[in-house]
């Protein structure tokens, strides 16, 4: 039977030259914090545009717009002729499901005289949060004329201070002023980053009677093919049906070459980690040949020896992983990413921490067997005579 | 041995009768790949003074028994997903792949007359004896692809912006 080193003897070892223990452990940190942060970013984006979805929800916009409801412009009669035309909307508290909504990017500036930034504008009436069930109120009340609610992330994606969107403080945009009524979240979706006006003020600053879509709950029987198929009946209304969740679906393959390279970048990171677990690993076993050679001598085998430098090289990647997590969990998490389409937060979930402690645990492992299996192929005496 | 000559006797009629079916005129309505419930739409010779797209929408009257004719496509997707309806176009306007140096990849959505083509088109539906849209996507029922010239025979109906839908009763695939 193999007798292994005790554990003690691992960790004694680890704590015999601190200075260089620790620096190999904040490297290792250093590279598990970054495949952590790069994957926070691929879940935040995945989990933005996949939350923001409800495969019960129709948006109907103009054909024209391609894939992009900003582009989008279709006549207010719409929503009317289908609450009036399909049998299939859904009702909630007596209010058909029906949300006609104006979906703008415009300028928008939270402090007089000032650059402004750009930010995602959406026209609403008080059957878009029926439609839109993770959205809910932090604070205030649903705006009036002239006022609007801002999203958790709206601060972020206009890069301005959270206390510039506090409630009762004035923005300006498309000539006008709006006055903050109030907060709301939506559970990690897009709508988020979005800022919510009543559609008629937002319409008349605009000087717009137009909409851009229309948002269609369904009932428990109805089927989204039945808008599809009213869209296409209505040829002259030139409409398309989508789904909420294939709308954003389609948004997530236009992302995929971002979360693609995202994934490289992990890649990469980890292999980079890789060599240098093994090149700190290989000094650290280098040093130790003497120390490695009398074990030998007093009946350790070679095995044993190899099993006992992994242990070592382990303990010390999965500290370097616990912290990382930690870090990760504590400064990384949340933090508000701006892009194209609104803001969404970084998101340390448990798919990062198991993408960022498997990295940790291949650094230390696939870092450790090449120096172990060198050390092991010194003959005793020569490595008893080594310096 | 006989075995081995019955074997080559069996081959070679398989090859014979394969070459002779893949010879053999077909009817242009058997094979559609047409479904078992979708077949009773299959009309077995093609109706005759079938209008086209354009011309139906110029002078049917709502409630008018109707035949017209034309391809299927006007939209990047001409189809609804889950019904037997889908999208016709007048056979006077051209697919983008049948005009030159055009290498559209979705030449049935007659991108290239998107001005015209509202008035070229118009929805057919295949009902059932309620007046419902059949539930089976018309690929699966009727067999049918983009760009396939169809007549179709039906009931109209219209709105007041104009609109042609075909309550459909029977189909002839051209080609």
């Amino acid at each position: 039977m193999l007798r292994l080193l005790p554990w003690e003897y691992g960790i004694r070892n680890l704590l015999r030259k601190p200075a260089r223990s620790a620096l190999t452990l904040v490297a290792l940190a250093t590279v598990v914090l970054l495949i952590l942060v790069v994957v926070a970013f691929i879940r935040g984006l995945e989990t933005s545009l996949a939350t923001s979805g409800d495969s019960r929800t129709v948006l109907v916009y103009s054909i024209g717009a391609a894939a992009d409801i900003e582009n989008s412009s279709i006549p207010a009669r719409t929503a009317g002729l289908l609450a009036a035309s399909l049998e299939g909307v859904g009702e909630v508290f007596e209010q058909r499901l029906v949300s006609p909504e104006l979906y703008i990017g415009t300028k928008v500036q939270t402090i007089p005289d000032g650059p402004g930034m750009f930010g995602i504008v959406r026209g609403v009436t008080p059957a878009t949060p029926l439609l839109r069930k993770q959205v809910q109120m932090l604070e205030g009340n649903w705006p009036g004329p002239h006022e609007i609610l801002v999203g958790k992330l709206s601060a972020a994606k206009l890069g301005c201070d959270p206390g510039e969107l506090a409630i009762g403080m004035t923005i300006r945009f498309d000539n006008r002023d709006w006055t903050v009524s109030g907060r709301f979240a939506a559970g990690g979706a897009a709508f988020e980053s979005e800022i919510w006006a009543p559609l008629e003020s937002l319409q008349t600053a605009l000087k717009r009677q137009d909409i851009s879509l229309v948002a269609v709950g369904l009932a428990a029987n109805a089927d989204s093919s039945d808008v599809e198929l009213f869209c296409k009946e209505r040829i002259d209304l030139e409409l398309q049906g989508v789904t909420e969740s294939a709308y954003y679906a389609a948004l997530q393959q236009h992302y995929q070459p971002v979360r693609m390279l995202g994934w490289v970048v992990v890649l990469l990171v980890a292999g980079a980690g890789i060599f240098a677990g093994l090149n700190t690993m290989y000094g650290a076993v280098v040093g130790r040949v003497r120390e490695l050679s009398t074990l030998q001598a007093i009946g350790f085998r070679r095995r044993s020896i190899a099993i006992s430098i992994i242990q070592e090289a382990t303990l010390l990647s999965m500290a370097a992983s616990l912290l990382a997590a930690t870090i990760a969990l504590f400064l990384v998490n949340g933090t508000a990413v701006r892009f194209t389409m609104g803001a969404f937060a970084l998101r340390v979930d448990s798919l990062a921490i198991l993408v960022g402690s498997s990295v940790g645990l291949l650094l230390g492992v696939a870092g450790a067997i090449p120096p172990a299996a060198k050390a092991m192929r010194y003959e005793i005496t020569e490595g008893l005579k080594a310096i | 041995m006989r075995s081995k000559h019955l074997y080559l006797v069996v081959c070679g009629l398989f090859f014979c009768s394969a070459v002779l079916v893949g010879c053999s005129k077909s009817d242009p309505n058997s094979g559609t790949g047409a479904s078992a419930a979708g077949s009773k739409f299959l009309l077995t010779a093609e109706p005759q003074n079938a209008k086209g797209i354009k011309e139906a929408r110029g002078s049917t009257q709502d409630a008018e028994e109707i035949t017209v004719v034309g391809r299927i496509g006007g939209d990047t997707d001409p189809w609804v997903k889950g019904q037997a309806a889908f999208l016709v176009v007048d056979t006077a306007l051209k697919p983008c792949n049948e005009k030159d140096d055009d290498a559209c990849t979705t030449p049935w959505d007659y991108c290239c007359d998107s001005d015209t083509l509202p008035d070229n088109k118009a929805m057919v539906k295949f009902v059932d004896a309620n007046g419902s849209t059949v539930a089976t996507d018309a690929r699966e029922l009727l067999g049918v692809k983009e760009l396939q010239t169809v007549v179709v025979q039906g009931k109209a109906k219209r709105d007041e912006s104009g609109n042609l839908t075909v309550l459909a009763t029977g189909i002839f695939v051209r080609n």
